[in-house]
């Protein structure tokens, strides 16, 4: 950032009414922000009758630790945790490997046609989802038959035009010395991509990652569309099917809420310098 | 060397060097080709059929003769109507918000940090799993948000089964009747009063929407300020100007390729949106939430009219790009560069 | 299975060419084949859930360890049926069709569009592998009788599977103490949903006379209880657009503007009920289990027919679904059939009546000792047994369920205050109807 502070009067106390309001609104503005999360929560752990009374109580009286037993139980949970981690995977890793190599080749390499390509690309970002989602959807479960399958989630997702520009931008950036040096040394394209250019973009990297990763997580309509089957179905179509099941249960309801949000706040909390960073870094370059 | 020579190995290298390439951008392009390219022209092809579970005759542009002005135009209209105002109250509101967040969190700060991570919280939120949450909260008959209206004197409301305008509502209160005026012909299922305004259910969607969104623009608002010199703040102060204006004539202006590139994202999202409106209302209460996203859904899937759906695919990819490229244009005169 | 098909048809032809003017033998048909005993997989897709739903499976594995054929069903579960109903449309795209879905009519009507679901008529009527007469006059005629669909030349296309019926829960304590009785007609009815409704000092409603919940069902059913048709004879436009139906949603804002009646959301008037915040809920016989589980203390209940214009000659609407066979193979299709006329005997009737609150199909069920035994602490089940005899279908033609939907969207419009002439509204959603009935065709 090219600067991270107004420049500040000088001689004034340090606790400036400015400063305390501005925390006051800030937090205000956190707690509405997070209330839904503790509304989460806080019903989670009542019993039925409990959480739905009128007017609520805003915490417990009892705790019952067994609605989140209970929850998991009613649903083939493992299962959608699973499916979801296998899809997830699959598509970060396949993501990542084409859209790196195509990067590379358009930022660092001449071929003929290459206009054409980029230019193609560049149409296809301008198709929203809406226009491809029933033709693909014809295509997967009337053409190649592969409707109510783990791969159907997978392969579609296996390439991504906005990853492919990102990385390009970034490897474009490179210093050319570099890349002189290392065709002096004799190293080959692919060479150069694993050992120099890889190793300089991890944060790109990384955002990729994260973001592709958390897509895959929250992925909804075309899963819905695409499985019929509690044994391949990922987890967001499983909480919306326990919900179909158990809708009137708020309290099971909101325990199996917490389970499909957990996870990624977690992770969240872990690596969030990466993401935040990297998506205003890339946000304004977009 | 001989001239031939090196001719031959140049060539030879920029050959492999063009094999190379290829094997390194097919992977994606062939993915990018089969499933997110050509599909957009199969999708116009298809809504030149009659395809209704199976496929039938071709029929040129009678499908999409049908959508805009048949049998299926009052519910094409409609929500073509609703997807825009709901635009309308998600958007402003979104950019207003987190730009006042993004800079009352600008100056260095304690907790900043804290704070940011906080508002971004539920953007890595589902979609299903916030809807779920907000559905309870609105609740008619034990959710928290009416527990709120109860304690600020409002009787409770039924949120998102509730398909009357809020204006007609907050008019209803005070005894106004405001005067009906809708496109539709008053017999039509779709005659909702455009004065009435946005539904209450609409509006409900709505606040799930702006708190999905505002910590990924705050953060996006934040970068959009670091980028700006702190050359001009130091210039203009020297100058006597007061912090509001400093606001005002520095910080907007220079913000606004940030604020042009969050609108047009926060706007293209809304037009598509579908998983919230799938998981919180289904399209009702009385098609008052339908979007055109859902409605495709809708037709395509629920009721199998793969040509009608295909049209109306086509139409919204058009309106997106018409209004992405209005956005460019008329935001380009406007923009303000350092 | 072709080759053996074959020779029995050739066998056929030959024997009654050869046996002259005897009576002729009765056509084999594909229902009559052997299963060779090679294993056969069928996948039955449906909509139960939590204990209906382990019942069902309990039973499925019964079937498949004793049926003796190699036959295994395994059960998917979709959502509900308008979940169903969608993932069956795009199975027909995809043409990965199960070979057995839950269904209603309407579904059946949709999916014959591309003529995928099986013709049962050969099976029941099957000398080898049918049912009988007296079987076939067993089942309950109202629930055999909807699946036939006259507008596909009056085929067999599904089978009586989880079938209930529409009536009313009244919670006898708050009658008690109102000191009223089971209202019997409508009159009735809105009275003493007046009498039972207790306003607090503040204003607040604290019990509901009615708790309404929106449903095209429930709609049919007020219209049928009130001597009203659903369709025309002639099966091609609707009747319910007439005075019957005007009635009952003129009554119906009538309530909720009186505050006697108000609109739960979703499931939560099973909650209400149980808190007695709600004195009456019209709802499916099936759904007594839940309500049971929502008592915060036991409520002493019943379970009558909804009010009726004319108690001596009570009508309902019938609830529940059927199940449909896919055409595929000979083989898996006879093996489906085999499941279901399974399924439909006396005994797995009774059994699945017992442990899921569904009604049995057959009338001899009641004979049977599992449903003599259960009814003693079941006694809600008994009542609603006693009804089924009122309980006629809802139209089972094409385009019934957007229909369904054009309803739905009236009553909800009358709900939130934005209908002034309820006779034109109701009008003009019986025209809509009859539209999509045309379009349909």
């Amino acid at each position: 950032m090219a600067s991270t502070a107004l420049a500040r009067p000088s001689g004034l106390p340090r606790f400036r009414t400015r400063t305390v309001l501005k925390h006051v609104v800030l937090s205000a503005v956190a707690v509405v922000i997070a209330f839904p999360f503790y509304w989460m929560l806080s019903t989670a752990f009542k019993s039925f009758f409990e959480a739905t009374q009128f007017p609520p109580t805003l915490f417990p009286v009892e705790f019952h630790l067994e609605n989140f037993a209970e929850a998991w139980g009613d649903a083939p949970f493992p299962t959608f945790f699973r499916n979801t981690f296998v899809i997830a995977i699959a598509v970060t890793a396949g993501e990542l490997a084409t859209s790196i190599l195509a990067a590379y080749a358009f930022a660092r390499m001449s071929f003929k046609g290459q206009g054409v390509l980029f230019f193609i690309l560049l149409a296809t970002y301008m198709i929203p989802s809406e226009a491809t989602l029933i033709p693909n959807f014809v295509l997967v479960t009337k053409v190649l038959r592969l409707s109510d399958t783990l791969q159907v989630q997978i392969i579609p997702f296996l390439a991504s035009v906005f990853s492919v520009f990102l990385l390009r931008q970034h490897f474009r950036s490179i210093p050319n010395e570099l890349a002189d040096a290392a065709k002096v040394d004799g190293a080959g394209h692919l060479r150069f991509l694993w050992k120099i250019v890889l190793p300089l973009s991890v944060p790109v990297l990384v955002v990729v990652t994260l973001v592709t990763a958390l897509g895959s997580y929250d992925a909804f309509q075309w899963p819905l569309l695409v499985t019929n089957s509690d044994a391949v179905r990922p987890i967001q179509v499983g909480m919306a099917q326990f919900r179909t099941e158990f809708g009137a249960q708020y309290h099971l309801e909101m325990a199996a809420a917490t389970f499909v949000i957990a996870p990624v706040v977690l992770i969240f909390l872990f690596a969030q310098r990466y993401l935040i960073q990297g998506v205003a870094r890339t946000g304004i370059r977009g | 060397m001989t001239r031939p020579a090196v001719g031959a190995t140049r060539r030879r290298r920029i050959v492999q060097e063009n094999i190379l390439a290829y094997a390194f951008v097919l992977p994606a392009i062939v993915i990018i080709l089969i499933f997110q390219f050509l599909p957009g022209f199969a999708a116009v092809y298809m809504s030149l059929f009659r395809w209704d579970i199976v496929q039938g005759p071709f029929r040129g542009l009678d499908n999409y003769v049908t959508v805009l002005t048949g049998s299926r135009a009052e519910e094409f209209w409609q929500s073509l109507s609703v997807t825009f105002t709901y635009t309308l109250i998600t958007v402003p509101v979104e950019i207003v918000v987190s730009l006042i967040l993004a800079y009352l969190l600008f100056q260095k700060m304690r907790g900043r940090g804290v704070y940011r991570t906080l508002y971004y919280m539920p953007y890595i939120t589902s979609a299903i799993a916030a809807s779920v949450i907000f559905n309870w909260l609105m609740n008619p008959n034990y959710g928290f948000f009416n527990t709120v209206l109860e304690l600020v004197g409002i009787g409770p409301q039924r949120w998102l089964d509730e398909p009357r305008g809020i204006f007609e509502l907050i008019g209803s209160r005070f005894g106004v009747a405001l005067p009906d005026w809708s496109p539709f012909a008053a017999d039509s299922q779709f005659h909702q009063s455009i004065i009435a305004g946005p539904s209450l259910a609409l509006v409900g969607v709505a606040i799930y929407t702006i708190w999905h969104f505002i910590g990924f623009q705050v953060v996006i608002f934040l970068a959009g300020l670091g980028n700006i010199s702190n050359e001009y703040y130091e210039a203009a102060r020297l100058d006597g100007a007061s912090e509001r204006q400093l606001f005002t004539k520095i910080t907007l202006p220079l913000l606004s390729p940030t604020t042009f590139f969050v609108a047009t994202i926060a706007t293209i999202g809304s037009l598509k949106a579908f998983n919230q409106i799938y998981a919180m209302t289904n399209g009702g209460p009385l098609e008052t939430t339908k979007t055109l996203g859902y409605e495709i859904f809708h037709v395509f899937f629920q009721q199998g009219r793969i040509d009608l759906g295909a049209a109306m695919a086509v139409l919204l990819t058009v309106i997106i790009l018409l209004f992405t490229l209005f956005q460019f244009r008329v935001a380009e005169r406007r923009v303000h560069y350092g | 299975m072709r080759l053996k098909l074959a020779i029995i048809a050739a066998v056929m032809v030959v024997a009654t060419a050869c046996s002259g003017a005897a009576s002729p033998a009765p056509a084999l048909t594909s229902a009559d084949i052997e299963l060779s005993g090679a294993p056969i997989g069928l996948t039955l897709w449906h909509t139960q859930t939590g204990a209906n739903a382990a019942a069902l499976q309990a039973m499925i594995d019964r079937f498949n360890s004793t049926n003796g054929k190699g036959i295994t069903v395994t059960l998917q579960y979709q959502g509900s049926y308008t979940q169903l109903y969608q993932k069956n449309l795009s199975a027909i795209q995809a043409g990965a069709l199960p070979e057995l879905a839950v269904a209603y009519e309407s579904f059946v009507a949709d999916y014959m569009k591309a003529d995928v679901v099986l013709n049962l008529d050969p099976y029941v009527n099957s000398v080898k592998n049918g049912l009988t007469k007296e079987s076939q006059a067993d089942i309950y005629k109202s629930y055999y009788d909807t699946n036939r669909f006259a507008q596909f030349g009056n085929q067999l296309l599904s089978f009586p599977f989880t079938k209930s019926l529409f009536l009313q829960y009244n919670n006898e304590d708050i009658l008690k103490e109102i000191g009223k009785s089971d209202p019997k007609t409508w009159d009735e009815f809105e009275a003493t949903a007046k009498a039972a409704t207790k306003v607090g000092a503040d204003g607040k409603t604290t019990r509901y006379g009615w708790a309404i919940t929106i449903n095209a069902s429930n709609f049919n059913g007020w219209v049928l209880s009130r001597g009203g048709q659903l369709m025309s004879a002639d099966q091609k436009t609707v009747a319910w657009d007439q005075q019957p139906a005007i009635d009952a949603v003129t009554m119906m804002k009538r309530m909720i503007d009186a505050g006697s009646a108000y609109v739960p959301k979703g499931f939560d008037y099973q909650t209400d009920f149980g808190t007695g915040k709600a004195t009456f809920v019209q709802e499916s016989s099936t759904g007594r289990p839940f309500f049971v589980s929502s008592f915060k203390q036991p409520i002493n209940w019943s379970l009558t027919n909804i009010p009726q214009k004319d108690p001596a000659k009570a009508a309902t609407v019938q609830y529940g679904a059927n199940i449909a066979i896919f055409k595929s193979t000979p083989e898996k299709q006879l093996a489906s059939w085999l499941f279901v006329k399974w399924f439909a005997d006396a005994a797995q009737t009774a059994e699945w009546a017992v442990k899921s609150s569904y009604m049995p199909v057959r009338k001899s069920a009641q004979d049977t000792d599992t449903l003599k035994n259960a009814w003693k602490t079941d006694v809600q089940g008994k009542q609603a047994f006693d009804q089924i005899g009122t309980s006629i279908p809802e139209p089972n033609v094409r385009g019934q369920q957007d229909i369904r939907t054009v309803i739905e969207d009236m009553l909800n419009a009358v709900v939130a205050g934005k209908v002034t002439d309820i006779s034109a509204a109701v009008k003009a959603a019986g025209q809509k109807a009859n539209q999509i009935l045309k379009d349909n065709q």
